[in-house]
């Protein structure tokens, strides 16, 4: 009989962090599935073999580093700063998943000391963080948080010795190459020009005034839905492009406009495009698209 | 003797420096808090509305509170600067329901992933992870994406309301929900119904009981804690709360609480050594959070165990639990009377009028949380937030020891203490923002 391969050993590593993708990724339905399949050495929440202590004084090998929270050279967890733990863990493991936009880009904490604080390979867009050195071991899973299928769906597929396509930031093509666009369900008032008015209708678009950044924000909300039943959009809220290396940029409920049309175009579609589709769609007004869906719900 | 404990397993890591006699009792201790982020500097400077985005990053576990908190701050900012500003009852139900779901997962999780956890730790037998508890929070977390669009970190509140919009399909989604956790929390955690463990008035009752619950106060009784763990017995509610008014308790008896009686004092803040500032109410320390809760909206269970044993682990554990059941009960209330007719948003005056200062209080899972900011313009010139474990976890003088500390005074051991600190549900993160 061949024996069971080995689980895969993970260690989860917190730097400058909210815990929030710790939380989003015990919402994974099939958590109990997966750790069929991995074990964490350390884990910041889940019973796991190495207290941080022990994970500080060990630095173990593992198949798996995930990075949760921006980097700061001096940023210490259980004593030790930050530069010597990751650069240690980092360099005796085979797989590095930055789960997050703050471990990706710098994020939200970044904000707060933007000389020092940066992600662990990118720093906004520049490659330079400090595990540029290693970037093919890299998977950028960016997002605040990042959606526990998404990362679940990056073990896996290193579980299964399969090649992941990365883009330009090393995020996995088969999450980032879709807009949060996407499989929105307000796409049909995108077609024709139909903005919402005003926030809490679930008809119209927020592109327009609102500040949706979801035609020209890589990520799969609207395709692996959050916690399975919803997106910020089919909330209402606007996409806040919280995936992409500006997070978090400012304004984030209005529209900015140049002559009257969003500043920002849907990626890759050039302003005359737009502008020439736009000013035909608009002319059009569709009766069944400027009426409430239900009427009876204000 | 002074010994340094990491406390590992909270949200974030804290430092407790335990000075005991020679038998290793604990005479004193000192919680410290490492990591300082800075949200406050990060919101300056901003649009008001982007706090709505940066305020839930301060937590990944309480984010939701934080983002009410700052939407109930922006619509005080409205009206103190004499502008008209009303929210809908649906769109206050709604951030009533993913609010307190906020506060069920979160209960949950401390029950199963940190108390049952530790005291089985402690008496030799480790525990595998709770996948039930785990897969209960996760549909709980479900239930606010129905109205919120994702739990962790939405922003789907606004001044005006809430930017969903929902139909009687989520409703129903999310009575469902609440169904499927009621069964869970009737087999699993309490071992008898509802209904059943609110009609407890005794301990002995509570330690029969068959469920994970009752497994923990057998844990707990076994390592002799359940009388341990008393403190000042001063409790405080600032925010709205079923059941509850705003009210502080002490031996002085129960009066209405005012938030212009709270300050900060930073005296104990240190570089490298601890981040969190003392929350003070009339100057002192007083209890936030599920027990202060439980006590000022009179609940009979939590009274008796008051009444019977004081603000001990026992009563501050059974607490939770117990705002569990009452949360929950009060989730399908408002589901089943929200009036999906009434409008979502009601959208107010444009922020970029508005120049005033203000505040927004609500009841988060560890208790009362502030947010406080200054506009000119509609831009934020100042922010400040006072988390509810600064109430709860801030450190005094031996004479006037913080709210902990006080608990964990006289415990047998460090480990004995530290998990006493635990009973108060500890967030670092939250902190030391």
């Amino acid at each position: 009989m061949p024996s069971k391969p080995a689980k895969l050993q993970i260690i989860w590593l917190q730097g400058i962090t909210c815990n929030g993708n710790t939380h989003s990724f015990l919402n994974d339905s099939a958590l109990g599935t997966l750790l069929q399949d991995v074990q964490f050495l350390h884990h910041p929440i889940l019973p796991s073999a190495l207290t941080l202590r022990e994970l500080v004084s060990k630095l173990p090998k593992s198949d798996i580093l995930i990075v949760e929270g921006a980097y700061e050279a001096g940023f210490e967890r259980a004593g030790m700063r930050m530069d010597k733990l990751l650069s240690a863990l980092a360099s005796k493991t085979k797989h590095i998943i930055s789960m997050g936009s703050c471990a990706s880009f710098g994020g939200i904490f970044k904000e707060s000391s933007p000389d020092t604080i940066s992600g662990i390979l990118f720093d906004k867009t520049k490659a330079s963080g400090p595990l540029r050195g290693m970037r093919e071991k890299v998977i950028t899973l960016s997002g605040c948080p990042a959606h526990p299928e998404w990362l679940s769906f990056v073990i896996n597929m290193i579980r299964c010795g399969k090649t992941i396509k990365l883009d330009e930031y090393r995020r996995p093509k088969e999450l980032y190459a879709f807009t949060v666009h996407n499989g929105c369900l307000r796409n049909e008032y995108f077609e024709w020009k139909v903005d919402s008015g005003h926030f809490g209708t679930k008809e119209g678009c927020l592109f327009y005034v609102q500040g949706c950044q979801g035609p020209f924000t890589h990520g799969s909300c609207n395709k692996i839905l959050w916690n399975g039943v919803s997106s910020k959009t089919r909330a209402g809220t606007p996409c806040l492009g919280c995936t992409e290396p500006t997070f978090p940029k400012t304004e984030l409920f209005s529209t900015k406009t140049y002559m009257s049309i969003p500043a920002e175009m849907p990626l890759g579609v050039p302003k005359r495009s737009y502008l020439a589709l736009a000013g035909a769609a608009k002319s059009f007004h569709i009766k069944r698209l400027e009426e409430r869906l239900i009427d009876d719900n204000a | 003797m002074i010994t340094h404990e990491l406390i590992e397993r909270i949200e974030g890591e804290a430092v407790i420096d335990f000075r005991s006699d020679e038998s290793g009792r604990v005479e004193d201790a000192t919680i410290r808090f490492l990591h300082f982020r800075g949200m406050e500097a990060i919101l300056e400077g901003r649009s008001a509305l982007d706090a709505l985005v940066i305020a839930p990053r301060v937590c990944g576990i309480c984010g939701h509170s934080h983002l009410i908190a700052a939407a109930e701050m922006l619509e005080s900012l409205y009206r103190n600067s004499g502008m008209e500003i009303t929210l809908s009852s649906k769109a206050q139900s709604i951030r009533s329901i993913t609010r307190l779901s906020e506060l069920l997962q979160n209960h949950l999780k401390w029950l199963y992933l940190i108390m049952l956890q530790e005291s089985a730790k402690m008496l030799g037998t480790p525990l595998s992870l709770s996948l039930k508890a785990l897969y209960a929070s996760s549909q709980i977390n479900r239930l606010a994406a129905l109205f919120s669009g994702q739990w962790p970190h939405s922003s789907y509140a606004l001044p005006g309301g809430v930017s969903c919009d929902p139909t009687q399909i989520e409703v129903m989604q999310a009575l469902k929900i609440v169904s499927e956790v009621e069964r869970f929390l009737e087999s699993e955690v309490l071992g008898t119904s509802m209904k059943e463990f609110e009609s407890i008035r005794t301990r002995s009752d509570l330690l029969s009981l068959e469920g994970d619950y009752g497994t923990l106060v057998r844990n707990v009784d076994r390592l002799g804690l359940l009388e341990s763990g008393q403190s000042h017995g001063r409790f405080l509610v600032l925010g709205l709360h079923p059941g509850c008014e705003r009210v502080s308790m002490d031996e002085k008896g129960r009066r209405a609480a005012d938030a212009g009686r709270v300050s900060e004092d930073a005296s104990h803040v240190y570089e490298g050594k601890t981040y969190a500032k003392n929350a003070l109410y009339e100057g002192t320390f007083f209890e936030t959070g599920p027990l202060a809760r439980a006590l000022v909206s009179r609940r009979k269970l939590i009274q008796s165990l008051h009444g019977a044993g004081g603000d001990s682990v026992l009563t501050r554990i059974t607490a939770r639990v117990d705002e569990i059941v009452y949360l929950l009960r009060h989730v399908r209330t408002l589901l089943e009377t929200l009036d999906l007719s009434e409008p979502s948003f009601i959208p107010p005056p444009r922020i970029e009028t508005i120049s005033a200062e203000g505040y927004g209080i609500v009841e988060a899972p560890r208790g009362s949380l502030i947010h406080r900011a200054t506009l000119e313009r509609g831009q934020i010139t100042s922010y400040s937030i006072i988390t509810p474990t600064q109430w709860n976890l801030g450190n005094g003088t031996s004479a006037a020891p913080g709210v902990a500390q006080k608990a964990m005074i006289g415990a047998e051991n460090n480990d004995k203490a530290s998990f006493i600190f635990r009973t108060f549900d500890v967030c670092s993160v939250c902190t030391t923002h």
